[in-house]
Order: structure tokens, then sequence, then C-alpha cells
């Protein structure tokens, strides 16, 4: 985001605007700590600012994938998706995404509203291989990741900054128990916050294949949930496992 | 995305915050699906949605949502809220008659949005849940910010702003209603709830 200061009058209105508090006052006009902003656009969109100071800046690689991962309205280059994940469970009737005996696990890292540097990620990326975590090729973190063996993710992008980015991958239902104590204990190393996402297609009795799973870890799992109403056609024809 | 996942607050206010969510499977039935997805925006806004939006677009809180349902584009995601169960009831059932064949996801208390489908003939087929927020929680901001910010998955609206506007109704600045709309507008995608912002900032502000 550019901030001309030429005509900034220092009204401080935008400050509030911005959710990672990039932009400060000096000397009586505003600026933004270009490290912190995750160029995000809020500043922009939100039409506060009574002089029109701020512009988007056109953003080349590695800062690019800043807004790819902050600004909604912005489509991955390399999903064509808008957005920070991918479909998950918003298609899975149609597109067999989760199977049956399989659970998909998202970590957000950054969410709720602090952000993360892609270095905190990488942290959970390499725990994540090390358990045999199946990255969703769709995803952007996937893309960016060089080695999915040992979920190294490239140098150049370390130390961008974005309000979140989504860890995606899969497990058996087997598995979910020493994967979530990885989890667990990664998430401890973090200098940021990460939201955890338990994706699974439910039993045919309507039961949940996973809740006794989280009982047994002593998790709690919220009682709000994003829920598939099988709208969509045609149907995925899954393989049901004893 | 799981941008309707992870919303906070009390069980009481919660129970008036649906949002919906609609996108075509890429690659399965995405080709034509643009209109097919207006259609879906375009009944919830007839049954009382109290926003909605076009992750292409935006939101009815920055354009016309006429404008936003006649150009909705087949590889987009669109979505609404709602502040009442029954209202969504009603759009499920026209939906399944209308046969779209869009997956659509309802974000809410499972057991209410089991209820809600089993009324009309639909069963809830995956779910995504939240195991809450994990590593340095410490640097959250406090929960009566959180239960308004966590509205927006996407991190849009600004905890510094929410202080603000609670700031600005303690000192008589602003109605609720006014603040909750200004909170709103950040929100591309149309799932901040204004209605229960409204109430969590009249909430905040007589602490």
């Amino acid at each position: 985001m550019i901030l001309d200061s030429e005509p900034c009058t220092g009204c401080e209105l935008c400050i509030p605007y911005c959710p990672v508090g990039a932009i400060y006052i000096e000397e009586g006009i505003a600026k933004i700590n270009d490290d912190e902003c995750v160029e995000c656009g809020v500043c922009f969109r939100s039409g506060i600012c009574p002089v029109d100071c701020f512009t988007e800046s056109e953003l080349s690689w590695p800062r690019i994938i800043r807004a790819v991962l902050s600004n909604p309205l912005i489509e991955s280059p390399d999903t064509r998706v808008p957005g920070r994940g991918t479909e998950e469970v918003k298609t899975n009737e149609v597109s067999g995404r989760i199977k049956t005996g399989f659970v998909g696990l998202a970590v957000e890292l950054g969410r709720p509203g602090i952000g993360s540097r892609l270095h905190d990620v990488q942290k959970v990326t390499q725990a994540m291989a090390e358990v045999g975590a199946e990255f969703v090729p769709e995803n952007p973190v996937t893309f960016w990741i060089t080695d999915k063996k040992t979920g190294k993710i490239r140098d150049d992008i370390l130390n961008e900054k974005v309000l979140s980015a989504i860890v995606e991958f899969a497990v058996p239902i087997a598995e979910l128990k020493p994967t979530i104590e990885k989890l667990q204990a990664v998430s401890k190393e973090l200098n940021t916050v990460c939201s955890v996402v338990n994706c699974v297609k439910l039993a045919p009795d309507g039961s949940i294949p996973t809740d006794k799973i989280y009982q047994e870890l002593g998790i709690t799992v919220r009682p709000n949930s994003k829920n598939n109403v099988g709208l969509g056609r045609p149907l995925f024809k899954f393989e049901e496992v004893s | 995305m799981t941008h309707t996942l992870h919303r906070q607050g009390t069980r009481e206010s919660l129970s008036r915050d649906y949002p919906l969510v609609a996108v075509a499977a890429h690659g399965f039935n995405d080709k034509g699906a643009g209109p097919k997805l207006g259609k879906f925006l375009e009944i919830c806004w007839r049954h009382g949605a109290v926003n909605l939006g076009d992750m292409k677009q935006g939101s009815v809180f920055s354009h016309d949502a006429d404008g936003i349902i006649k150009n909705v584009s087949d590889t987009t995601i669109v979505e609404c809220v709602f502040d009442d169960l029954g209202k969504v009831e009603a759009v499920l059932r026209e939906l399944k008659e209308a046969d779209i064949g869009m997956p659509v996801v309802v974000s809410g208390f499972i057991e209410s949005v089991r209820e809600c489908c089993k009324k009309v003939g639909l069963e809830i087929h995956t779910v995504a849940q939240s195991l809450g927020v994990w590593g340095k929680t410490s640097l959250l901001p406090r929960k009566e910010v959180l239960e308004i910010t966590t509205m927006c998955g996407h991190a849009m609206v600004s905890p510094n702003l929410v202080e603000k506007m609670i700031e600005d109704i303690k000192k008589g600045k602003m109605s609720a209603k006014k603040a909750a709309e200004k909170l709103t507008k950040p929100c591309e995608c149309g799932i901040f709830n204004p209605t229960r912002a409204a109430e969590l900032l009249a909430a905040a502000a007589a602490k």
C-alpha cells in the first residue's frame, strides 16, 4: 500500500481501520510501517481518507503473497480461487475431496486477526510433514512448499507477513490422534495464534466419526460448525468403509 | 476457506447468527454456475438476509444488491448471513425445490442446522468444526472485541476500529446501529452480521 504523505493532514481517521496497526503518525503526518503492512487493502477501500492519500501498489514477488493471503478480493494466481484456502467441506458432496475414513485438517496461522510470518507457517508444515500429512494441492501454501516430505517452504518468502495462511492436509482417521498431539506441541513454539479446523464426512447414522477422538484428547470442539447440507449435484460416489 | 467458522460468543448471541455460502465445485459443476449462484443470492435476499456479498464484487454495504446478483461469475464464492433460523429454513426449502445443484454450507449450531435440514428433507453431508484458537493466545484482543471481529473470517474488521466504535457509543457520538454499519462495510464477503454486531456493541458500551 502506498500512502502519499504530501496531502495528508494528520487527521488520524485512517489509523483504527488498519487490521494490523501498521499506520502511525510521525511529525504530524500518517505513515505506513511497510514491514508490518499485509497489503489487505482495507485502508484504501474504506474511503476514510478525506484527501485520498492511499493508493494500491503494483506488487511483485515476493511481496505479492501478502495480498494473496490478506486481501480476499484477490484471486490466487496459483489456485485461481479467491480467498486463502480451498473448497474444503464446501463442495464435498460433489468433489469427494474429503474421503470416508479420512479427516481434513486446516491450521490457519495468524487467525483471528493477528497475522503471521511465513516462518511460523513453516514450523507447522515441517511438523505435519513429519507425521506424514498429505498437503492439499490446491491450497496456496502448498504451492510454496518446496519439499513435501520435509514441509520446507521456499526461503524467499519466509519473512513475509500475511493476515493468515492455511496449512491444509488430510490424514486417515486412525492417524488423527498422533497428528493432533504433534500439532499441539508445535503450536507452543509459534509467535502467533492459529485457528484449527476438523473436516469430516458424517457417518451414515449422522454421527461425526472424530468426536470420540477429541473427547479422548480433552479437546473441546466448538458447537457452531460449518455444515454442508448436501444440495450440490452431481453427487460424488463415496466408498463406505466399515 | 473457512471464513464463516470460528465465530465466538455466547450460545444465546450465536443463536441469531447463520452465515450461508454457495460455491461451484471446480472441475465438476462450475461451468455455467454464475446464474445459479446468482439465483442462490436472489433467494437469500428475498428471505431477509441481513448482509450479502460476492467475493469478487463485494457486499451490499458497498454495492447494490441487484447488481451483485446479476453479475455473479462461475468461479466466485457467494455468501450471506441471517439473524433468524426460521428464515434459513425457508431458504433451504426453496433451494431444495429450485434444485440449482450448487453446494451450500450453513454455519451455526449443528443441532439447530440438523433440525432445520430435517424439516425440509435434507441431511448434513460433511462438517467443518472449530477446535479453537491455539498458539500465543496472549496476543488476542479482549473477548468483547473478538466476538465482533470473528464475524469477518478474513479479519477485515480491525480490533482498533471496534474499540473506537465502543468509545464513540459510550460518548454518545454514534448509535450502536450506525457503529455496526461502519464495521460491516470492510467485510467484503457479506458474512458480517450487522444485527448481532449492534447488540454486541451496545452491550460492550454499557459496561
